[in-house]
């Protein structure tokens, strides 16, 4: 085991007028934890296209995490996709990426655009073995790979984007690479990266995308801690053991709720200091505290970073929002995905008394949900997490 | 003077930062900056119908938009003059 972590993200957008993309994407862990991606992008577009791109990319990703061949998983999908009536052949083009033990990345490539791989911000060539499957020529790749590197695949959607509209002849893979290092900073993640990437292509399709457009980030990083506290210990006598496990761990630490952070404060013996400044009129004012990153308030602000969190998961469409705000939400957001791998939640179960009032839309039960569903957005995008109730 | 404004939940969703932009407004137009010292405080145990403001050591509970000016005359100014 090392200390680092692979951060897989990734978003399409359909043809216009499809509501199926044909492009698909999937995700799985081999036994000994490296993950494979496969992208797949079918023949056509809409219903045909989907199944095609769907099958192989289940077929490919089950195999592969089975430790199967390469030579197999390519017959299987050859032999097993419907033939297309109107064009008389079965046809997916794919890539996949496995990472083992987050060093070694493993690139097979089958006609989709090839992968960039970014390496501080910079486009890094790396060999390609070209090999033969049956009638295909597939691109093999071992990358040694360090902290900070990103792989970018994608479909041929991305490369099309702007034909006959914006530009003659849509932007080359060598456009997309002085794209990415235009935009690179090191502290987005890959799923950061794929929207910023993809919200380009959409807008040069001028919003009508021509064809399905897939973007699938790589990226391989340190793993960093971050501790999130929200709520007092529903026994006082726990707060000392509460607080003093919290303030113990590594990474960054966030307090979250008024009467929560009041008591952080007094345990660490500093002051708290408010604000009345509203960088977003719906988020109450962050706090500051000595020695805690970052202070909020609790179940309005929790709730705000389940919304972003829930648009992290699908399109992503707040991301410009969160990104650049400074109300307490957002910087939540940010920290919890973008810079944390690892999340430690501290949970108190008491109640507040004060909002145990019918007339308030926020009580107990409301805030333990809040929790429980911001931890599982975080699980899908492959975040660590360890809840502890107190 | 400190006024401390409650911005906890409960407070903040029925208005706590209507009531600051008031307080803020206010000041200025009665050119108080020098005399008052305004601030944000966390729940302070009195989630009622209105936004919770203490003025000093006195704690005054629902204050809203529409109160917010006969509040304004009868705590702030009252008091400062």
């Amino acid at each position: 085991m090392n200390n680092l972590c692979t951060d897989i993200g990734y978003h399409s957008i359909n043809k216009h007028g499809e509501q199926l993309c044909g492009d698909h994407i999937e995700v799985v862990e081999r036994t000994d934890g490296s993950p494979v991606m496969v992208l797949a992008d079918g023949l056509g577009s809409g219903v045909k296209a989907n199944i095609l791109s769907t099958l192989t990319a289940k077929i490919i990703s089950t195999m592969m995490a089975n430790h199967m061949s390469l030579e197999d998983c390519v017959t299987t999908v050859a032999s097993t996709l419907p033939v297309c009536e109107k064009r008389g052949i079965a046809y997916s083009t794919f890539t996949i990426i496995q990472v083992v033990d987050n060093k070694t990345a493993e690139v097979i490539q089958y006609d989709n655009p090839h992968v960039i791989l970014l390496r501080n911000g910079i486009n890094c060539d790396y060999d390609k073995i070209s090999m033969q499957i049956g009638e295909k020529n597939i691109y093999r790749s071992k990358i040694e790979l360090s902290p900070g590197d990103v792989l970018v695949a994608m479909s041929d959607g991305a490369v099309y984007a702007g034909v006959g509209r914006t530009l003659n002849f849509g932007w080359q893979r060598e456009n997309i690479i002085e794209f990415l290092e235009a935009v690179y900073e090191s502290g987005y993640s890959s799923k950061t990266i794929s929207t910023i990437l993809l919200d380009q292509c959409s807008q040069l399709y001028g919003g009508l995308p021509g064809d399905d457009t897939t973007i699938a980030a790589v990226k391989i990083r340190n793993r960093q801690p971050i501790n999130l506290m929200i709520g007092p210990p529903s026994d006082p006598q726990d707060l000392h053991k509460m607080l003093t496990l919290f303030f113990s761990k590594e990474g960054k630490h966030i307090v979250c709720g008024g009467t929560t952070s009041t008591l952080a404060a007094q345990f660490l013996g500093k002051d708290m200091i408010t604000s009345i400044d509203y960088p977003d009129p719906e988020i109450p004012p962050i706090s500051k505290v000595e020695g805690i990153d970052l202070v909020t308030e609790g179940v309005i602000t929790i709730n705000q970073v389940l919304q972003y969190a829930m648009s992290y998961l699908e399109d992503n469409a707040y991301y410009i929002k969160w990104s650049s705000k400074k109300d307490g939400a957002s910087l939540i957001t940010k920290l919890l995905f973008e810079e944390a791998t690892d999340i430690n939640f501290y949970v108190g179960r008491a109640i507040n008394p004060a909002h145990q009032n019918p007339k308030l839309p926020i009580n107990f039960s409301i805030k333990m949900r809040l929790v429980d569903q911001l931890a599982d957005c975080l699980r899908k995008v492959g975040k660590r997490i360890n809840v502890s109730y107190f | 003077m400190n006024i401390y404004i409650c911005v906890g939940s409960s407070c903040h969703i029925k208005g706590s930062y209507d009531i600051i932009q008031l307080m803020k407004e206010a000041v200025e137009t009665h050119q108080l900056e020098d005399k008052v010292n305004l601030s944000a405080a966390f729940c302070l145990g009195h989630c009622t119908d209105g936004v919770t403001v203490k003025i000093d050591e006195d704690l005054i509970c629902g204050v809203s938009k529409d109160t917010f000016s006969d509040f304004f005359d009868n705590y702030v100014l009252a008091r400062l003059s």
